[in-house]
């Protein structure tokens, strides 16, 4: 301590003597330091003050500090001392634990860490910041940076939870820290990943997928299993973590074959019964043992408990399990857990609640494990945890197991009586239901309700059970003994309750047992009585109750066998002697006990004092179910015991309703037959129909056929007589003719109007002829003059050559050169023409 | 049950097109026609086999809500193998594609095997996207593509399988590290090296196979 005065006497430069600078100054200073300085190493020594102060002046540090240390964080990043520094102070500012420093300083109030975490949120920005610095390797920061983390989740577990959902890899970046090669990093990690799997499925599940079950399995592997440290407990918080009430994970941790990993850390060392169990080791197995229960625990998915009963009793979970039960040296704490576990790997699985009952316990002469269990539930010295543990495990070793619950019941009956030196489950069972101690009474008739459940064969077969009385009297069924047990006045309540509970199961929807228990003496009048007094006690009000819920069950599963005890007797009974309305109140009383609440949540019976032992699971079902069927057949009786509502059906009317609902049955059977034969015979009918007309269509075309035929024979003229038909076919014939004859005679008027044209293109032609052929002629003729013309001409001309041929040789040579050209000029001109 | 690979699986894209139905159809072979809305992300199992090798698939379906997207996110790192799944019956799921495929390429190992699915294949006569449409994308975006149908079950098997095959063939050329099981993939007991000539897959493998035993 006064190393670190004189350590802040340094930073802030000494003070004047004889002044001690209050606490909040001293802050104040340092963090006006931090936010001011702009060398690096004043801000680390302030930083380094402010983390020195934070254990004792939390409150100081965190009102004034905050700002300077985020800012701290967003900007000298690269060094990694005063980052460690700011985030260690954070951690001690926002941790909800108490520090030794602070103790005495009255200021700090329980949730001061809670409040600073809030204040840190506020900025979401800041925790993605404290999350980056996850990546740093170094050692310092990056175990403040997962100790921050995780003290602000265990403080503000919803918002953080939320923020690193949304931060981009952020699930993906804390489980990398997982394979971090400094176990205490690791160490950290587990711890913060504890808190952040806190009833987030989603994060659970993320978890499981980025590999958490392997490498969990591998760190307890590395820390010895169950013989390992806090580490291993540690993993196996994280493994329950992520398997309670998330059956996607549960799927997951099946499906890879993790329950196999699992079921090798049960089998127990040959030395451990020597060496005993440290304390360390009783927690690491009582994790393991929760571990198996959030894997097949009643609530669970039921297909997955199915499947994880199957893959336990393979890979010998189930037997490892039995092992414990009867080795010897195991702490009662442990022992009651193994039979919570073992009675939830068992539940509604026939094979593996064969196998238990196959488990012999080491003793001499060697008992089933059954019987050495039930022992120590009907032992008055037996821790009650591990008695209730017991009635659990039994419950679930007749749960949905018919076979099982003869195999009890059959240790009941006379028959079975002949072997005496050995104990058997029924008469423990009675030892139990008829010793001194209220507990072992209770405990014993819940186990035998259980025996009957959903079971009417067995409730019948019940009934047959005789007792031996102790002193030669007559021999009492089981049900007598129950019923005079409840009546005596010394019997405690809660043994009482237990009869009330064993007796309403066993009449339940069994009319045998109702008649059984109005014929013992005084039944009746004990009921009305109790239900007529006016305690006030709240558990006579719960007995009370239960008292009409078995009145009730008297009327509902009554067969009117007896006379003065039929369902309208007893109905008139109420009326007039407690009358409908306070009935049905008392009958309310039930579920209104804070006990059936308790009961109702699961079939596992937790009690922390041997009192709060009253109601059982399976009767709260039935009593669930039935409530309201009682209370209005109850109130649905007039004064005269008339049923006024159908509803209420008693055993008999509904025998006969179902007689009826059986002819009717019969008749819609019948009716259905005649239906189908109804159909059957239009269909054949619609066939025959069809073939009929096919014949008929085939009769007209033979017939037709046969017309042609004649009327081809009528058309050859050699059909001597003729009949009528062939006449109708010469008319035919006829007026084919006449119709071509018509076709024949337009085809003529056409042709000769074709003719017509003809002539006329033929005159036209003509006329053209003969003008041309004139013309012809004109020109004949004129070439004729032309001709004659020119023959002149040439006389001429010859007339005159021989008159000038002599004299005028050369001359007339020229002339007539050229006189033959005027000649020749003129037929050409006639052919021009 | 012991095998030779086991493969992580996701199945991705807009809410009702159908993954969780795919899923239920691959491991329970059955179908539930009322749409139950996936909340987070749901897981199932199953064996098939390759090569005459046993490998297990693990499948975490997750949602397709918006709300649901930054949970959903975290698990793409992990995956050996994605299907992408649109509804054919619905335009709008097809044309989210893009922003899915830029999601998971974002987040995801690079080696990661995608397959395109157009599911639905069933209701032929309300179908909105053509077959073509989605091999094209599909062609343009170097995945593998097939339509199925949840409720005929209709190529369900062989769009698993094949994805399986496409990771498998990437393991024996040596593109995985095999190791590393942020990929997606681990080396069951069941495993003996097949190849020993590959100098990736093989001396890989052979050191898985001392170090889990």
């Amino acid at each position: 301590m006064e190393f670190l005065k004189s350590g802040i006497k340094t930073v802030l430069g000494g003070t004047e003597p004889g002044q001690q600078p209050s606490a909040a100054e001293t802050v104040e200073k340092l963090v006006d330091r931090v936010y001011s300085s702009t060398l690096l190493e004043d801000r680390r020594d302030a930083c380094r003050a402010l983390k020195a102060l934070s254990r004792k002046y939390r409150i100081e540090v965190g009102a004034q500090g905050m700002p300077p240390l985020v800012q701290v964080l967003q900007n000298d990043g690269q060094d990694t001392e005063i980052i460690s520094y700011a985030l260690d102070t954070l951690c001690n500012i926002v941790t909800s634990e108490e520090f030794d420093e602070e103790a005495d300083n009255p200021t700090v109030s329980v949730n001061v860490g809670g409040q600073f975490t809030e204040m840190f949120i506020k900025t979401p920005e800041n925790v993605t910041m404290v999350m980056g610095y996850l990546d740093e390797y170094d050692f310092r920061v990056r175990r403040a940076a997962i100790q921050l983390i995780t003290s602000l989740i265990s403080n503000k577990t919803r918002e953080l939870q939320d923020l690193v959902l949304v931060s981009p890899m952020g699930v993906s970046k804390l489980m990398d820290l997982l394979t971090d090669s400094r176990e205490v990093i690791r160490n950290d990690v587990l711890l913060l990943l504890i808190e952040l799997t806190k009833g987030n499925s989603n994060i659970q599940k993320i978890v499981a997928f980025e590999n958490a079950f392997d490498r969990l399995f591998d760190i307890i592997r590395e820390e010895g299993c169950s013989d390992g440290g806090i580490v291993v407990e540690d993993c196996l918080i994280l493994l329950l973590n992520l398997l309670k009430n998330n059956s996607s994970n549960q799927q997951f941790f099946k499906e890879g074959s993790y329950i196999q990993r699992l079921a090798p850390m049960f089998v127990l060392a040959e030395e451990v019964e020597e060496a005993g169990w440290s304390p360390q080791k009783m927690s690491n197995f009582h994790c393991l043992l929760q571990v198996v229960r959030a894997l097949v625990t009643p609530s669970n998915q039921h297909q997955v408990v199915t499947a994880c009963q199957r893959v336990m009793q393979k890979s010998k979970l189930l037997n490892a399990l039995c092992e414990i039960l009867m080795s010897s040296g195991v702490p009662a704490d442990i022992l009651t857990e193994t039979i919570n576990a073992v009675a939830e790997v068992i539940r509604g699985d026939r094979e593996n609640q064969h196998e238990l009952s196959r488990v012999m316990a080491p003793s001499n002469p060697p008992r089933p494990v059954i019987v050495v269990l039930l022992m120590s539930m009907i032992n008055e010295k037996q821790l009650l945890a591990l008695r209730c543990a017991v009635l659990y495990c039994f419950e679930c070793y007749l749960y949905r197991n018919a076979d099982v619950q003869r195999t009890v019941v059959q240790t009941l009956l006379p028959s079975s009586a002949t072997d005496v030196s050995s104990l058997s489950t029924g008469q423990l069972l009675c030892t139990g239901l008829f010793s001194s101690d209220a507990l072992a009474n209770w405990f014993s008739s819940v186990a035998i309700m259980h025996t009957l459940v959903e079971n009417v064969a067995l409730k019948e077969e019940l009934l047959r059970v005789l007792l031996a009385p102790t002193g030669g009297q007559r021999p009492n069924t089981l049900l007598e003994m129950c019923t005079n047990l409840m009546q005596r006045e010394r019997t405690r309540l809660q043994s009482k309750i237990g009869l009330l509970m064993l007796l309403s199961v066993w009449l339940a929807h069994c009319p045998g047992a109702v008649k059984a228990l109005l014929e013992t003496q005084g039944t009746t009048v004990y009921l009305t009585a109790q239900l007529c007094s006016n305690e006030h006690d709240e558990r006579e009000f719960l007995f009370q109750g239960m008292c009409a819920f078995l009145m009730g069950l008297c009327i509902q599963f009554n067969d009117n066998s007896l006379p003065n005890q039929r369902r309208e007797d007893i109905s008139q009974l109420i009326i007039k002697r407690i009358g409908q309305e306070t009935f049905c109140n008392k009958l309310g009383e039930v579920s209104r006990h804070e006990a059936y609440s308790r009961a109702c949540k699961q079939a596992q019976i937790r009690a922390k004092s041997a009192g709060e032992l009253l109601l059982d699971y399976e009767y709260c079902k039935l009593y669930k179910g039935l409530e309201a069927l009682i209370a209005k057949l109850v109130s649905g009786f007039d004064v005269d015991g008339i049923e006024l509502t159908e509803l209420t059906l008693s055993s008999e009317a509904s025998a006969l309703v179902s007689q009826y609902k059986g002819i009717i049955r019969g008749m819609d059977a019948q009716i259905q037959t005649l239906q189908q034969s109804a159909k059957e015979l239009g269909q054949e009918n619609a066939e025959l129909k069809e073939k009929l007309s096919a014949e008929q269509s085939l009769r007209a075309q033979i017939s037709d056929q046969n017309t042609l035929l004649k009327a081809q024979l009528g058309a050859t003229g050699q059909t001597p007589v003729q009949s009528q038909e062939t006449s109708l076919a010469r008319e035919e014939e006829l007026n084919a003719a006449r119709y071509q004859a018509n076709m024949y005679f337009a085809e003529n008027i056409r042709l000769n109007k074709e003719i017509e044209i003809l002539r006329q293109q033929l005159a036209t032609e003509k006329q053209r002829a003969d003008a041309s052929q004139e013309s012809l002629l004109a020109t004949q003729k004129d070439q004729e003059d032309l001709l004659e013309l020119l023959a002149d001409q040439e006389l001429k001309l010859a007339s005159y050559e021989h008159k000038t041929t002599a004299p005028k040789s050369t001359e007339n040579q020229n002339q007539t050169h050229a006189e033959t050209a005027s000649e020749e000029g003129i037929p050409s001109e006639t052919a021009n023409r | 049950m012991s095998y030779a690979y086991l493969f992580k699986y996701i199945i991705i894209g807009d809410t009702g097109v159908g993954k969780s139905c795919l899923l239920l159809q691959f491991t329970d072979k059955r179908f539930q026609p009322v749409h139950d809305l996936t909340i987070g992300v749901e897981f199932g199992a199953r064996m098939i086999t390759i090569d005459g090798k046993q490998i297990k698939l693990q499948i975490w379906d997750t949602a397709g809500q918006e709300a649901f997207r930054s949970i959903t996110r975290s698990y793409y790192r992990g995956a050996a193998g994605a299907l992408l799944v649109y509804d054919i019956t619905r335009r709008e799921t097809f044309n989210h594609l893009t922003t899915w495929l830029e999601d998971a390429r974002q987040h995801s190992n690079s080696n990661m095997v995608i397959m395109l699915i157009g599911n639905k294949s069933d209701l032929d006569s309300r179908r909105e996207v053509k077959k073509e449409e989605g091999e094209a994308f599909a062609r343009e975006h170097g995945l593998v593509f097939m339509e199925t149908s949840a409720r005929t079950a209709a190529n369900v098997e062989e769009a698993f399988i094949n994805t399986a095959k496409e990771i498998y063939e990437k393991i024996q050329e040596g593109v995985f590290d095999i190791n590393n099981e942020a990929n997606g993939i681990k080396i069951g007991q069941q495993h003996s090296p097949t190849n020993p000539s590959l100098p990736g897959s093989g001396g890989a493998a052979g050191a898985a196979n001392s170090g889990c035993c």
